[in-house]
């Protein structure tokens, strides 16, 4: 799995450079009237959306034909895409944090970000950012499986609304049932994010293995 | 054939319009097997139906006795290329040097940077300025730097000019000197199979036609050249395959010696692959 975490890494080096210019553009707008945890948030969506560019990348060589030549299994491929994804969207909430915090302080706002930031602590920002992050990308995964990376990029965008879709439904709930989302109740669910997230990653996961052992190679 | 390397037994595939049908045949170790046909034949079905890349509808398919699927190790000692490269555009051969590093426990960086060497391939320098040939030499060069016992080539070598070809054919032939080595190799090139092949496996609409040695084609199969009156008092149970091409009939027979004995009167000539291939694409066969 190592080889095929590598060749995604190999291949998306070129679009690297530009998407952390994107991310400091990001910066420059979304700081100063979203704040640091908003703009965590970005980077990790942004960075994870990156994985329908790799498989764009694979269809372009038909590397995954290639892929099944050698000594992995067509689990291992598909696991190797979730692990770039968490990769990619862990790269992107580090370098939010780093250009976060260092636009914060080119700013002159250090001390209002660490005013932010003590209700919800970075850390605890982060962890839900990449639970957010995974949730979307990894909807995207068994899309760009079945349908290829391109109609996978148009789907995208159902990837994004399904899980929006399904807080959405859970935030009416809570409503519904009469339950105030209090800091303390924000905060726990914050703290909760990363078990429905793995849930659904592992859920995403079981599907693109589905998917991709019953594809045949072309 | 004993000591098979690879087995293929009854191999089926049936696509919408297409069938590969009951398709069987072994390579021995030590031996470059050919596979023949015309495009479409079934040639590429059939190496990645062997190669577990597509679902077989029935047959079985076994390298050194094993299944494909039961152990994915079996792959450290199976070398594939493919007509074309599978490696993104923008990377270098050091980059597909790494990744492969990665996956092969067998992978031999020396014999790696040995053939990036011989093959006069820049190290560094993106795959997408190379050649096509330049290219095929660098999935050879990975196909060959993890010790593999099998190398499978489809249609690896076409697209290629005759030099190009030659470099790469003598690297199958150095291959081969092991005896626990052997090669299948697809290719619609039938002159480089004539060069390095010892056996050939014919593959026609889906279904093998013949799977002998090359020598046997070359040296016992033979071609009647005659007018249709003649066609007309050949017999006909020693027709393998006929095709008429303007006044002249062209007969493919099994024993050029007995047919030249038998009809005094023929042209009896040597046969090529793709003599053959253009008789039984072409003409009428027996069946």
């Amino acid at each position: 799995m190592k080889s095929l975490i590598l060749k995604d890494f190999y291949n998306i080096s070129r679009n690297t450079r530009s998407m952390f210019v994107i991310l400091l553009v990001f910066a420059v707008v979304f700081l100063p009237s979203s704040g640091i945890q908003n703009y965590i948030f970005i980077c990790a969506i942004l960075c994870s959306m990156m994985i329908i560019t790799t498989f764009s990348f694979d269809e372009h060589s038909n590397w995954p034909l290639y892929a099944m030549i050698m000594p992995v299994s067509k689990k291992d491929i598909v696991a190797g895409k979730y692990a770039v994804l968490f990769a990619f969207s862990l790269i992107g909430i580090i370098f939010g944090i780093i250009a976060g915090t260092a636009g914060n302080i080119v700013a002159g706002n250090f001390f209002q970000m660490a005013e932010d930031t003590a209700a919800i602590p970075l850390p605890l920002m982060a962890l839900t950012a990449l639970s957010c992050s995974t949730v979307f990308g990894s909807i995207s995964i068994p899309l760009a499986i079945q349908f290829g990376a391109e109609k996978g990029r148009i789907l995208v965008l159902v990837s994004f609304l399904i899980p929006a879709g399904l807080c959405y439904a859970a935030y009416h709930a809570f409503l519904f049932l009469g339950l105030d989302l209090t800091e303390n109740l924000k905060t726990a669910l914050f703290y909760c994010s990363p078990i429905p997230a793995a849930a659904w990653n592992y859920m995403m996961y079981k599907i693109s293995c589905f998917i991709f052992t019953k594809k045949d190679m072309p | 054939m004993t000591d098979a390397i690879l087995q293929i037994d009854h191999l089926t595939k049936q696509y919408p319009g297409f069938l590969l049908d009951d398709v069987s045949f072994s390579i021995p170790k030590g031996t470059i097997m050919g596979l023949i046909g015309e495009n479409g034949a079934g040639k590429s079905t059939t190496i990645k139906a062997a190669l577990d890349l597509i679902k077989k509808d029935s047959g079985s398919v076994t390298f050194w006795g094993q299944e494909l699927s039961s152990s994915k190790h079996l792959k450290e000692d199976i070398g594939v290329v493919f007509d074309g490269i599978n490696f993104y555009e923008t990377l270098t051969p050091t980059k597909a040097g790494n990744i492969s590093k990665a996956a092969y426990r067998q992978w031999d960086e020396r014999l790696y940077l040995d053939f990036l060497n011989r093959f006069e391939l820049p190290a560094n320098k993106e795959i997408k300025s190379f050649s096509k040939g330049m290219k095929t030499k660098l999935c050879l060069a990975t196909a060959l730097s993890h010790a593999p016992k099998l190398l499978i080539l489809d249609e690896a070598t076409s697209g290629l000019d005759p030099v190009m070809r030659d470099d790469i054919l003598d690297v199958f032939l150095e291959f081969v000197q092991d005896e626990n080595h052997s090669i299948l190799m697809s290719s619609h090139i039938s002159t480089d199979l004539e060069k390095i092949a010892d056996y050939i496996t014919f593959i026609h609409q889906g279904k093998v036609l013949f799977c002998k040695t090359k020598d046997e084609l070359k040296y016992r199969y033979g071609i009647i050249r005659c007018k249709t009156k003649f066609f007309n008092t050949v017999d006909k149970s020693e027709i393998l395959a006929c095709r008429k091409d303007g006044y002249q009939w062209d007969i493919l027979v099994a024993d050029k010696e007995k047919a030249k004995r038998r009809y005094r009167d023929a042209i009896v000539d040597d046969v090529t692959l793709d003599d053959i291939l253009l008789l039984y694409v072409k003409g009428d066969y027996k069946e």
